[in-house]
């Protein structure tokens, strides 16, 4: 039974992890909480729908489109709004991307309505089926993508980080950003790749959920939410730290929601997190506060 | 190579630099000398395109003249210009071999920056020992040693470096001070800034004293060494 809902937990869990990775990637090089993040990835969802289903689209492209709209979005985004208010102090920048967020959210209404829009699942076919004595679980294909691509994205992340020469200008930038223009790094291309990728990761994520929670202006809301609780769980500035939280946080949902109340799933979910930041305040894999100056 | 002319740097309202000229000629070591506050920092900052300068030039001669005030620090290191910053400033968790590769972000081709980081090494060969080692993990002469190794991996016309024996215990700044003398005798040229002003005058060619913002005094190392104002003020008597 355990088993079960923890299996049910990293389901939900490897979704969390991939919000929250995008959201401390981009934290860790621009020190900046993107409170857009989500909503990048619902207009992408919108424009792959409608590539889908009125240009008729095969889904693969349409994501890929997608995605690429969402890179272009994060790209502008940074360029035309936070680059030339960069020297402001960093909650105008939050400001700035709550804005984001609204105008993104508005958009969306204007263009799409108000109807829930639906886009099928990216792969079907026989949902796998585990046995534990007399209890069945289905587990749909498109979940195990999920995991998969979870998989698959963090390791490519890491192999770029750790063996490339943008990689490495990523991650000195993220520890001193002074440094790092001393040594010719421009730190406006880091910065503009950061948020390309964030808003990339924020569009797969996106496309993942939507089968489940239908397209609409706040579809990414709540992922959101559990994405930054699983990157606070984690420690907020490492990405293995995301994986872990995000996946602790499905398994202690699913925990909460079967043996507690599902109402209350996600109000235990956050006592569980205060009590692991109150045991470990700077997150499970974090380290003690090392502050961005 | 390197000419100030008339710099004046501000903080919102106060004045860093008030009026600073000064010379670092090719192939010599120049070092610049001065109290806590003086303006020192700031003005190597200004020549890296940390700060801005709100008056005067920065002339670049490599050849050719160039106005290169308020550029950004990138195109700065793009033209030989690499600071090595007060307090080392190395980043803690990449490797040492990493660090000195971000030193190479400039530098295009590969066997190049495979045999800067040869030099490197052969330099200072503790950090080939602990080339796998995080940065953060070396002591504070060491942290110093790849500060510097990074700065070199640019191959850079004009090496500054600003106070490179803060903090440093007396051996170690003696070590440090036995690159720097290496490093003159390659004909590199060097900005040096340093509060250790003894060292400073022994190891340079030409030095410039700087008080609350303006140039006060120059002079070659061993003119200054024996005058008696810096001696009172400098060299402790």
């Amino acid at each position: 039974m355990i088993l079960q809902q923890v299996i049910l937990g990293l389901r939900d869990g490897s979704l969390f992890a991939l919000v929250a990775i995008g959201l401390v990637i981009l934290f860790k090089t621009t020190g900046l909480l993107n409170f857009a993040y989500g909503s990048m990835g619902m207009f992408a969802a919108y424009i792959v729908f409608t590539f889908v289903v009125f240009v008729s689209t095969p889904l693969w492209l349409a994501v890929i489109i997608g995605m690429a709209f969402a890179v272009a979005l994060g790209l502008t985004a940074e360029r035309f709004l936070l680059r030339p208010i960069r020297h402001l102090s960093r909650s105008a920048l939050l400001i700035i991307t709550l804005g984001m967020l609204m105008i993104l959210e508005g958009l969306a209404l204007q263009i799409w309505k108000q109807d829930y829009r639906q886009l099928p699942p990216l792969v079907t076919g026989r949902p796998m089926i585990i046995r534990f004595s007399d209890i069945f679980l289905v587990i749909p294909q498109q979940d195990i993508l999920i995991f998969w691509i979870t998989g698959f994205t963090v390791l490519g992340i890491f192999l770029y980080l750790k063996y490339t020469k943008m990689g490495l200008a990523i991650r000195a930038t993220a520890q001193k950003e002074e440094a790092a223009r001393l040594m010719g790094i421009r730190v406006n291309t880091v910065y503009a790749f950061s948020w390309g990728l964030a808003a990339g990761l924020s569009a797969l994520a996106a496309v993942l959920a939507a089968p489940r929670t239908q397209i609409h202006p706040s579809m990414m809301i709540d992922l959101q939410i559990h994405g930054l609780i699983a990157a606070v769980l984690g420690g907020f500035e490492s990405i293995p730290g995301a994986i872990v939280g995000g996946l602790l946080l499905g398994i202690i949902e699913q925990l909460v929601g079967s043996y507690i109340s599902v109402e209350l799933k996600l109000t235990f979910a956050l006592v569980v997190v205060i009590i692991v930041l109150l045991i470990k305040p700077a997150g499970i894999l974090g380290k003690t506060s090392r502050r961005r100056v | 190579m390197l000419e100030l002319q008339n710099i004046q740097v501000r903080y919102g309202y106060m004045v860093a630099l008030k009026d600073v000229s000064l010379k670092v000629g090719t192939n010599t070591v120049t070092a610049l000398l001065g109290a806590n506050g003086a303006g020192k920092s700031t003005t190597l900052r200004t020549i890296s395109g940390l700060n801005r300068a709100y008056r005067g030039k920065i002339e670049l001669d490599t050849g050719e003249k160039k106005e290169i005030q308020n550029i950004e620090p990138s195109k700065i290191v793009n033209m030989g210009i690499v600071l090595t910053p007060e307090g080392r400033q190395i980043f803690p968790e990449l490797t040492v071999h990493e660090n000195l590769l971000a030193g190479a972000y400039t530098v295009k081709s590969k066997s190049q920056v495979k045999q800067s980081t040869e030099e490197v090494f052969s330099l200072f060969p503790v950090l080939n020992e602990r080339r796998k080692q995080l940065g953060g993990t070396l002591s504070g002469g060491e942290q110093q040693m790849l500060a510097i190794g990074r700065s070199l991996m640019a191959s850079p016309n004009l090496l500054m470096l600003d106070e490179p024996s803060l903090g440093l215990a007396p051996k170690i700044v003696e070590q440090i001070f036995d690159i720097l003398i290496k490093l003159k005798s390659q004909g590199k040229t060097i900005f040096l800034v340093e509060q250790n002003a003894n060292l400073a005058l022994h190891i340079c060619d030409y030095a410039y004293i700087l008080e609350v913002g303006n140039v006060t005094l120059e002079g070659d190392g061993q003119t200054l060494l024996r005058n008696e104002s810096v001696q009172k003020k400098y060299l402790g008597g």
